[in-house]
């Protein structure tokens, strides 16, 4: 018994190929009567396409199509309707506004009726546990598919 | 060690900041409110417009019926209002004037495709960079969401909702050295659930409405391959919904509520457990 016997020993399926040319362990599994794991070619072509394949490939020119598509047409609407897209910059929050947000919402939430708060409470303690439960579900996307 | 631990902790939870001991202020729940006298610090408004004859020496917040200026009625801060309108507010606010509609309303007032393809634009460059970074985990991702939408949906409406309440729970602590610093991780972690998720169910829609079907079909395609391609696709796809009146909004609110959904389900596509169950070791 040499090495590769004992790797077809370990593992028949994956070392099937072994018994092809080891006289010994076909005698030996024969006697047993054990089934012996045949080597067959598999066709790849009869397999389904897997989500991997061709997953790598970088589609620049849909990219640079895509990206200038949308770029264009904004361009052209913005210049309709002839205002500078620097008024989208303008339109965000200061730091002062989030300033007053973050303290306005803290000062509502301590000064909100007691039935809000206890609402606020057991709501916040339900929907997490919810949440919880939910997490605990391992996915199954792969095996699935 | 474990006292001086516990004595940060408490100094984090009970000292309040020196900052946040404000002016009292007023707030209403429920009503409208007419400002008739001055008022020293903020105006809260919950439920109910607001009337504004005299200085309110702070912010004035409206949430419902909008905010009317009448007479010598004037806030020295910032007016943040969402509902309703400002009626008479020119030259009376010493702030900024801000609403979180007013994205949409300058929007439709400037044409409001030309802001939205801008900031398809945006999506476009993060999709981009994470297709690029975390190709594998956005597959995986994808290759979820379309094998258990209803789960991944289901996660997403919870998880958004557990994010509001929890924003508004850690208001509690503002006044206190941890309330920021929590309030900012929450908004950091929605933000990329957010991004992550929807770019997943970019690859998704591009993978079900263009993804090759044969070996044949993939071997023949030169452009229309790959993770980064699928994302593109799927954006320009969901892009082009959103432009729609009434339909994309709604369509793009459910593509982020899937999104969310599937980023948490899938870990940001690492497929790994959220929590570990203990289990005593087999002898």
């Amino acid at each position: 018994m040499n090495e590769a016997c004992e790797r077809y020993i370990e593992d028949p399926e994956a070392n099937a190929a072994h018994l092809e040319t080891c006289e010994a362990c076909r005698e030996l599994f024969g006697e047993l009567d054990t089934p012996v794991a045949e080597h067959r070619p598999i066709s790849v072509d009869a397999l389904p396409l897997a989500a991997w394949e061709g997953a790598s490939h970088r589609s620049w020119p849909l990219v640079v199509g895509g990206a200038l598509l949308l770029i264009g047409i904004a361009a052209a609407l913005f210049a309709i309707a002839g205002i500078s897209p620097r008024v989208l910059i303008m339109q965000l929050p200061s730091r002062d506004v989030m300033a007053s947000v973050i303290n306005g919402g803290g000062a509502f939430v301590q000064n909100a009726p007691r039935a809000w708060q206890i609402g606020i409470g057991i709501g916040f303690l339900v929907i997490n546990t919810i949440l919880y439960v939910l997490l605990r579900r391992s996915p199954r996307g792969v095996d699935a598919a | 060690m474990r006292r001086n631990a516990l004595l940060l902790v408490s100094l984090l939870f009970v000292a309040p900041l020196a900052t946040a001991s404000s002016e009292p202020g007023m707030q209403s729940f429920g009503h409208s409110v007419t400002i008739d006298q001055p008022v020293k610090g903020d105006v809260q408004v919950y439920g109910g417009a607001a009337t504004v004859r005299d200085v309110i020496d702070g912010d004035l917040f409206v949430f419902g019926e909008g905010v009317t200026f009448e007479g010598k009625g004037r806030v020295t801060g910032n007016v943040i209002w969402f509902g309703g309108q400002v009626t008479n507010g020119e030259g009376r606010i010493g702030g900024r004037l801000y609403s979180p509609t007013s994205f949409e309303s300058a929007a439709a007032a400037m044409t409001r495709n030309a802001v939205i393809l801008s900031l398809l634009v945006v999506w476009l460059i993060a999709a981009v960079i994470l297709a690029l970074m975390s190709g594998r985990e956005l597959r995986l991702s994808s290759i979820e969401v379309r094998s258990s939408p209803l789960h991944c949906f289901a996660l997403g409406l919870v998880a958004m909702t557990s994010f509001v309440l929890s924003a508004i729970v850690f208001s509690y602590l503002i006044p206190y050295l941890v309330g920021i610093p929590l309030l900012a991780a929450l908004g950091v972690f929605a933000m990329l659930t957010k991004v992550y998720g929807t770019i997943a169910v970019f690859h998704a829609v591009g993978t079900l409405v263009a993804g090759s079907r044969t070996r044949d079909q993939l071997a023949r395609r030169k452009w229309l391959r790959g993770d980064l391609a699928m994302v593109v696709v799927g954006l320009l796809i969901l892009g082009a919904i959103r432009m729609l009146p009434v339909v994309g909004p709604l369509v793009w609110g459910c593509a982020s509520v899937f999104g969310v959904g599937v980023a948490l389900a899938t870990k940001f596509g690492r497929r790994e457990p959220w929590f570990l169950v203990w289990r005593p070791a087999d002898a």
